[in-house]
């Protein structure tokens, strides 16, 4: 064979096989495998939570947890049931108040997944009244939350007791943010700063900070693994449980020192949901209820570098944890009322304020 | 089948031959291409289900994207008013020395811009061409010597060198990021260095956000300059060059006269997709530079990811034009030079360091000092990569690695395993450069000679490059993954490693034609009219006439056609979904937790495999170059 019919059997081969992808829909089965679709770190890095829950849970249950990583997240979801394309998971874990209100923005109210009926979890009532997602439509039960603070270098700067002196001659081209657009841990520092300054002030207090030099990169990764750690900066918006990173690789902890100015943190509380048309809805419940347990909420915390949801009298954490991650005196988060119609308009002003100019 | 039946069979498919390749070339295109593309594309033209030009006209008036070009299309009809405004304008005009320029990160000295001119709003659009023209500007400059001295030089390793000039190219940008801040950072790699000498430690990424991120765009695509330009230069023919001398000519002059004017097309090439691919840049932007800088594409990701298509893809529609026209108006002038190379005698190579006084004349000192900078930007930020994949806050480490082997070891079918994500790109890879290669080569074939219509089917055949990779990536998902409803319940579905390598093809095949196009069309038709003369089909023509004339710019191609296929992140990542057909880049993506030590050290593996795989596909391919 030359080498133009191997060019000319190849693209035949190729449409051929292209053209053999008709499927038709089938809807999900009762199977006693439970599909929960979620993020990559719950699986995928190192001493991820996703295993341990999946393999406890198995033990206890005659159920199977069939972890999946959407590629575009809970978008892939909406978009689906846009196009009228069949949704093969049954559990997202991993909604954050965002998620719902763009669900209700796109899919119109209370879409996509189903209310839950709280009364058949006994442990749903040891959640933390403060990390309240505020969904009127009861679609969601955080399983944990995460606190974003300031990291920041003592050697350097000193500790920030306010959002105002961020904008001062002592933190002049000190600070560096993530983008809000995008990127979760940014978008908490600016809903922070819209709690403290208002829908009408924060974009002045940000201009002082563009004035005081602040960077704005693109995700956590870049600024916190790249620029802070690489020494460009001395402060950088991260998570308030930074320390027990540092601890366990050796870090100098006078560079891991942890700031609540004005004695904040932004929650993010982190939920899970249930789909609409999801089948094995039984397993989802037992599942739920395990995830609340005790043993489990020390577990998750551990692993995903979170705290549980649940009060302090309902779980038993490792010392060290205790010891290096820290709670603001004063967690702030922004509900879903306040989200909804708002934060789309919020972040693409803010981010005009720097771009294009 | 009688012998003669099977003759006149044999000849009527080899008649066919290359319109068969073509119609193959097309039908991937369709499916893999236009389809997805259209699906998106669509939502920028459509409100409801009926045309309208309301999201494009929304785009157009708004300053923020197009800056003071908003208000003549607002009110195109007001004529008046933009004259006196123009007018206005030029009165405030003043020639003077040394002013700063009302776009952001002008502290780049940019000699003929210093006039003053009173503030003129650019908008995003305009920044993000100034920052891809800067960054074309320079990839140009660090490329030019690279291939000057590949392709005149001989010197140990050389074809090793060769090979991995196009190593950067499949790096995903959030490792480009963190390479970058490892070697240019306060505490990184070059100031460590020069402290050792007592300098520093000098702020280098602080002091000029907008030039590190040209000289990271130019890590990228000063490797692309170079490998394109090599490419033509080993295809000068060295008895033109004979000749030339021969006449009369000085080195200098036949340089000039023969050689120049046959790199040209090359150098326009690797500017010209350098642009193209600066100007929809996307993470190394925001990574290193910082939402002041951000360009058109960042806001084409923030309206998808809010899922608001009709302004993504009103944006997405007319950064394609863009750039499509850009390379239209550049194939009308290369289609216009029709050079009369016959063969390709390739130049002779000399010595680079014969002895030590040669060592030391200007040239070679210059040379040196090149592959000083050189090594800088371009190893530097990999170097520092791999340092970075072996440390941690107490000093070495090897527990990244570790990592990654208990990971394929231990691992559980729905985690990302190292050595499957290094499978499945070796053989994409290897997949890719099959179906790409001949479709870019029937590219080329079909529009080489094709003059105008040419040049327009030519420019169409670049909208891989030219399109959105976000937005390319959405139409794969609603078009292909979610599929499309046919009636009767079905659905039209495309995805998993058949899939993933047309996707790839596609992204690969216009670097195979920006390749073998220039060096084809310089070949004199002559050449090819005689041997149809003699009987030979078109397809035959190229065979055996052609191909073997314009090897160096197949082989280019199809390294390149690997690199994209290693390099490919988001369209594989969509049609890998859940399953077990993801790569390396993927794996990286997909390690990246709070601690970036395990996505590094696989970053670092990629770089290997990556580097082993190009030294092989060179040596392999320089087989076929002569």
């Amino acid at each position: 064979m030359d080498r133009r019919t191997v060019i000319s059997a190849l693209g035949g081969g190729m449409a051929a096989s292209v053209a053999g992808c008709l499927t038709r829909e089938e809807g999900g089965s009762d199977d006693g495998v439970l599909r929960v679709a979620t993020y990559d770190s719950m699986v995928n890095t190192e001493n991820s939570a996703g295993p341990w829950l999946k393999e406890t849970f198995e033990a206890d249950h005659d159920a199977e947890i069939e972890w999946t990583v959407p590629d575009q997240g809970l978008n892939q979801y909406i978009s689906r049931e846009q196009e009228n394309a069949d949704i093969d998971v049954d559990v997202y874990f991993g909604l954050n108040v965002d998620d719902l209100v763009r669900i209700d923005d796109e899919l119109g109210e209370g879409g996509l997944l189903q209310e839950l009926e709280i009364d058949r979890l006994d442990n749903a009532e040891r959640v933390r009244d403060d990390l309240e997602m505020g969904d009127p439509h009861g679609r969601v039960l955080p399983y944990d939350t995460g606190y974003i603070s300031l990291v920041y270098d003592e050697r350097r700067v000193d500790e920030p007791e306010t959002l105002e002196e961020l904008t001062g001659p002592g933190y002049e081209d000190a600070l560096l943010a993530q983008n809000a657009q995008g990127s979760d841990p940014g978008r908490a520092f600016l809903l922070w700063t819209i709690d403290a300054y208002g829908e009408d002030g924060y974009l002045d207090y940000w201009r002082d900070l563009e004035d005081n030099g602040v960077r704005v990169l693109d995700d956590w990764t870049e600024s916190y693994s790249g620029a802070y750690m690489e020494g460009e900066r001395s402060m950088v918006v991260s998570y308030s449980t930074d320390q027990v990173y540092a601890n366990e690789y050796d870090y100098e902890m006078s560079r891991h020192q942890v700031a609540f100015p004005n004695g904040q943190g932004y929650a993010n509380p982190e939920g899970m949901g249930l789909f609409a048309d999801a089948s094995d809805v039984d397993i989802a419940y037992d599942f739920f209820e395990f995830v609340l347990s005790s043993d489990a909420q020390a577990e998750l915390a551990q692993r995903n570098v979170q705290f549980p949801a649940v009060g302090d009298e309902h779980v038993d954490l490792d010392e060290l944890f205790a010891q290096y991650a820290h709670v603001p005196p004063e967690p702030v988060t922004l509900g879903y009322d306040r989200l909804q119609g708002n934060v789309d308009e919020w972040v693409d002003d803010w981010a005009r304020e720097f771009a294009g100019q | 089948m009688s012998a003669p039946d099977r003759h006149r069979l044999r000849s009527r498919l080899e008649q066919r031959a290359l319109s068969l390749s073509a119609l193959a070339t097309a039908a991937i295109l369709a499916v893999m291409l236009y389809l997805p593309v259209g699906v998106v594309f669509v939502e920028a033209v459509l409100e409801a289900g009926r045309p309208t030009l309301a999201h494009v006209r929304a785009v157009l008036t708004d300053p923020f994207y197009v800056g003071a070009l908003a208000d003549i299309v607002a009110e195109p009809l007001a004529i008046r008013t933009h004259l006196e405004s123009l007018a206005g304008w030029l009165g405030a005009v003043s020639v003077s020395v040394a002013v700063v320029r009302p776009i952001p990160g002008l502290d780049l000295p940019v000699p003929w811009l210093a006039l003053e001119t009173p503030g003129v709003r650019w908008g995003l659009f305009g920044f993000t061409a100034y920052q891809a023209a800067l960054s074309t500007v320079a990839s140009v400059a660090l490329g030019l010597p690279a291939a000057y001295i590949l392709a005149t030089y001989e010197f140990q390793g050389r074809q090793t060198l060769r090979s991995l000039t196009i190593l950067p190219f499949v790096l995903p940008g959030i490792m480009v990021a963190v390479g970058f801040y490892a070697m240019f950072g306060r505490a990184g790699t070059l100031n460590g260095l020069l402290g050792v000498v007592g300098l520093g430690p000098y702020p280098f990424i602080e002091w000029n956000p907008l030039a590190i991120v040209i000289v990271a765009h130019a890590f990228y695509n000063a490797p692309l300059v170079a490998r394109v330009t090599v490419a033509a230069w080993e295809s000068v023919d060295r008895r033109a060059v004979e000749t030339a001398r021969s006449l009369g000519a000085g080195p200098r002059r036949a340089f000039r006269d023969v050689v120049v004017p046959q790199l040209v097309p090359a150098i326009l090439t690797g500017a010209l997709l350098t642009f193209i691919f600066t100007f929809m840049t996307f993470p190394i932007v925001l990574a290193l530079g910082g939402l002041q800088l951000a360009t058109v594409e960042v806001w084409i990701y923030d309206r998808v990811r809010q899922l608001a298509y009709s302004e993504a893809a009103a944006l997405a529609v007319l950064e394609t034009l863009l750039s499509l026209g850009l390379t239209y108006a550049y194939l009308r002038y290369e289609s216009a030079q029709s050079g009369l190379a016959r063969s390709a005698a390739a130049p002779a190579r000399r010595p680079l360091f014969p002895d030590l006084r040669t060592a030391l004349s200007p040239r070679r000192l210059a040379i040196v000092g090149y592959g000083l900078i050189a090594l800088v930007v371009f190893v530097g930020p990999l170097a520092s990569l791999v340092i970075g994949s072996l440390t941690d806050g107490s000093g070495f480490t090897l527990r990244h690695y570790a990592f990654l082997i208990e990971r394929q070891l231990e691992g559980a079918s729905y985690q990302t395993l190292p050595w499957v994500a290094i499978r499945n790109s070796v053989l994409f890879g290897i997949a890719t450069l099959v179906v790409a290669v001949p479709m870019g080569v029937v590219v080329s074939a079909v529009t080489a000679r094709a003059g105008r219509a040419g040049a327009v089917v030519d420019a169409l055949a670049m909208l891989p490059l030219a399109v959105s990779g976000v937005v390319f990536g959405i139409g794969l998902l609603q078009g292909l993954v979610f599929g499309i409803p046919l009636p009767g319940g079905w659905r039209f579905q495309v995805t998993g490693a058949v899939a993933i390598v047309a996707a790839h093809a596609v992204a690969a095949y216009p670097f195979v034609t920006r390749n073998v196009s220039p060096l084809l069309s310089n070949l004199d038709p002559a050449m090819v009219e005689s041997a149809r003369a003699l009987g030979a089909s078109r397809a035959r023509a190229l065979r055996d006439i052609e191909l073997p004339l314009v090897a160096s710019g197949i082989v280019a191609g199809a390294a390149f056609a690997f690199a994209i296929s290693i390099g490919e992140f988001s369209s594989t990542v969509i049609l890998a979904g859940g399953g077990d057909t993801y790569t390396m880049p993927v794996a990286v993506e997909r390690y990246l937790g709070r601690r970036s030590g395990p996505a590094i050290a696989m970053g670092t593996v990629l770089l290997v495999v990556t580097a082993a795989s190009f030294v092989v596909v060179d040596r392999v391919g320089g087989r076929f170059e002569r």
